[in-house]
């Protein structure tokens, strides 16, 4: 039953990231190395992160563009907390993750309650958080971030020793993102919530009349998705060591964009977590292939751009040509 | 008559226009002599038909039920090749009203070209407009960046920069151009059987199908018209910048569905009013104008502003609530 589905949704789009790896090999072996490999993983935590929390608000037939702005206050109270509260990393996730929820809250009362367009709603969110993020930086950097954090950042683990002598291993930020995979997979598929989410993302009206209550479902996947750009917020504060307020500028799209790419529609009720997670990393190899192949980076767009409209497309002609197939039957 | 008005002012548009009254007198107050001046009255004037008719063309997308997400991006990159087009023309000593016409031409020649390309893969594709046009604008803005790696485009005959700040009459070419163009949009929407099929689209493309309405040709048609404003509103841009940039007005992008969805227009499609998208456009236009004469920080602009579309939005909730 696992491998039919499998093999009727993900399996097209693990095929392009499987046949794209392979092109990018041929042209620059680089690509298969373990280094690359974790190159690739680092980068990638926050948006991986980010579109799980995604994934849940487009099942639900909603969308999220306040994203980019949520997570640039995150990181700019984590950083103000670890400078002048405390360093201590415990401490440090709690603010980040309450201050996200807080956050994504806003826009589930937004949505739910006041029956505000999701669009319009994180729209105007957006502006306010991303005004006030910026008013309050005057988008300038927040540096010093406390050795001992900066330290933790560092870690690595399954460390080894490269033939030409250097040690490289999972960056210790991994941690984050496979509770954050197996949550979100767990939510989705095992909870009454899960399902609900997918119900109301079908048919809101039918949701609500098996019982689901809708407001509160949708207030849940809000605050969940601001939960997780908060431990976004940690993952990146760590990385990167700096707090750049203007870092996620045009972000959401990238997040909505690598979504998508993995088979959610934003119509809501479809997409799962694995295609999600092949679809952030069919993203990531995307841009890591480019830059291996020593394409320009003004190309770089136009190949993402031409892929996003390109695999949706063929998903749609499949759907089509199916749907004509159905109404053929029943006229026989 | 008398029941005629009251009905105008109840509308949401006479509405939304006692709110445009009462922002315009609370900010002529609010700064006596400045705002009501001259000067800035006109630098509104030409500021305002840009965005206006970005929203126009964001808003009967919107009507069908769609988003059009690529609108600033086609906007400049309809800018950038018609530019350079004009910019080597006039370099290499042509005339300058004629490299002024190619130019244009070649701009809303490049918009009819996105708008196409919008058009055939939402209406004949069928994929959902927000995701084509996700895909159109990362594609166009990709495309723009290589021809201009980055730089702007520059170098313009001195007539095309006539367009942007030139007067007739006293008025303001732009405000002339976007007058008409709201003529037009509520001519072609409100008035012409093209116009009622797209809000019987936006209500329910299904009916409107069996209801003999040619669905799939009319959704192309209207993005096609809607790049082609975007097109004119690139014109105005690049002429009163001097240059062409692919980042030129993205900001008014996501201000645009915000200014048609004040008017009234209804995200999901079907229901929506040029007026509405106008005056919503012309509050906007006052409050930024406004904010900026009282030497507010433009970042708190923003903040003003998203907080009124949450606001109003509310209220609409809340009156709607109670009507029922």
């Amino acid at each position: 039953m696992n491998i039919k589905s499998l093999k009727i949704k993900e399996l097209p789009i693990l095929l392009i990231l499987l046949l794209l790896s392979l092109i990018i090999t041929i042209a620059n072996p680089t690509f298969l190395t373990v280094e690359n490999f974790l190159d690739i993983l680092k980068s990638n935590l926050v948006l991986a992160m980010m579109a799980l929390g995604m994934l849940m608000v487009l099942l639900t037939g909603g969308i999220d563009v306040s994203v980019a702005s949520i997570i640039a206050a995150v990181t700019v109270i984590t950083g103000q907390s670890l400078i002048h509260f405390s360093s201590n990393i415990f401490v440090t996730i709690l603010v980040a993750c309450l201050s996200g929820t807080l956050m994504g809250l806003v826009n589930g009362l937004l949505i739910a309650k006041l029956k505000i367009p999701p669009i319009v709603a994180t729209l105007g969110t957006m502006s306010v958080i991303l005004g006030l993020v910026l008013y309050l930086t005057n988008g300038a950097w927040i540096t010093g971030i406390p050795d001992s954090f900066i330290e933790f950042g560092r870690i690595t683990l399954f460390s080894f020793e490269l033939v030409d002598g250097r040690t490289i291993g999972f960056p210790v930020q991994v941690l984050f993102l496979i509770p954050v995979i197996f949550l979100t997979w767990f939510i989705l598929k095992k909870t009454v919530i899960g399902r609900g989410i997918y119900a109301i993302g079908g048919n809101l009206e039918s949701a609500e009349r098996m019982g689901f209550k809708a407001d509160r479902i949708l207030i849940f996947v809000y605050s969940f998705e601001g939960f997780l750009i908060g431990l976004a917020a940690v993952v990146h504060t760590s990385i990167m060591r700096q707090v750049d307020p203007n870092a996620f500028l045009g972000f959401e799209m990238q997040v909505i964009a690598a979504v998508v790419l993995g088979g959610a529609s934003v119509l809501g009720g479809f997409g799962s977590v694995l295609g999600t997670v092949i679809g952030v990393s069919l993203f990531c190899v995307i841009n890591n292939g480019l830059i291996l192949m020593h394409i320009p980076v003004f190309w770089q767009k136009i190949v993402v751009g031409l892929i996003i409209i390109g695999s949706i497309s063929i998903d749609m002609i499949q759907k089509q040509r199916v749907e004509k197939n159905k109404i053929r039957v029943d006229v026989e | 008559m008398k029941s005629g008005v009251k009905k105008l002012i109840v509308s949401k548009e006479g509405i939304l226009f006692c709110i445009f009254l009462f922002v315009f007198f609370l900010m002529s107050l609010l700064s006596p002599g400045r705002f009501l001046s001259w000067y800035n009255l006109q630098s509104m004037a030409y500021q305002l038909p840009e965005f206006g008719i970005l929203a126009l063309s964001m808003m009967i997308v919107i009507v069908t039920g769609g988003i059009n997400l690529s609108l600033t991006y086609t906007a400049t990159l309809s800018m950038i090749v018609g530019g350079m087009v004009m910019a080597n023309i006039s370099a290499a000593g042509g005339n300058g009203i004629l490299a002024v016409l190619a130019g244009i031409v070649i701009m809303i020649g490049m918009a009819s070209l996105c708008g196409v390309f919008n058009g055939f893969v939402v209406a004949y594709i069928g994929v959902t407009p927000m995701l084509a046009t996700l895909g159109a604008m990362t594609l166009f803005e990709g495309i723009s960046l290589n021809i201009t790696k980055g730089g702007a485009i520059s170098g313009f005959p001195f007539e095309f920069l006539m367009i942007g700040s030139g007067t007739v009459l006293g008025i303001p070419i732009p405000m002339i151009l976007f007058i008409l163009i709201i003529v037009g949009t509520w001519l072609f929407l409100e008035r012409s059987k093209m116009g009622m099929s797209i809000y019987m689209i936006g209500c329910n493309p299904k009916v409107a199908l069996y209801s003999g309405v040619r669905v799939k040709r009319i959704i192309f048609q209207t993005y096609l018209i809607a790049s082609v404003l975007a097109a004119i509103a690139g014109v105005l841009m690049a002429s009163r910048y001097n240059s062409a940039k692919e980042s030129y007005g993205s900001s008014y992008l996501l201000q645009a569905v915000a200014a048609s969805v004040l008017g009234g227009t209804n995200i999901s499609g079907g229901e929506g009013k040029i007026a509405g998208t106008v005056i919503a456009v012309m509050i906007l236009q006052v409050i930024s104008s406004g904010l900026n004469i009282f030497g507010l920080n433009r970042y708190l602009t923003n903040v003003v502003m998203g907080g009124i579309l949450i606001v109003v939005l509310t209220i609409n909730f809340l009156t709607e609530k109670r009507s029922k």
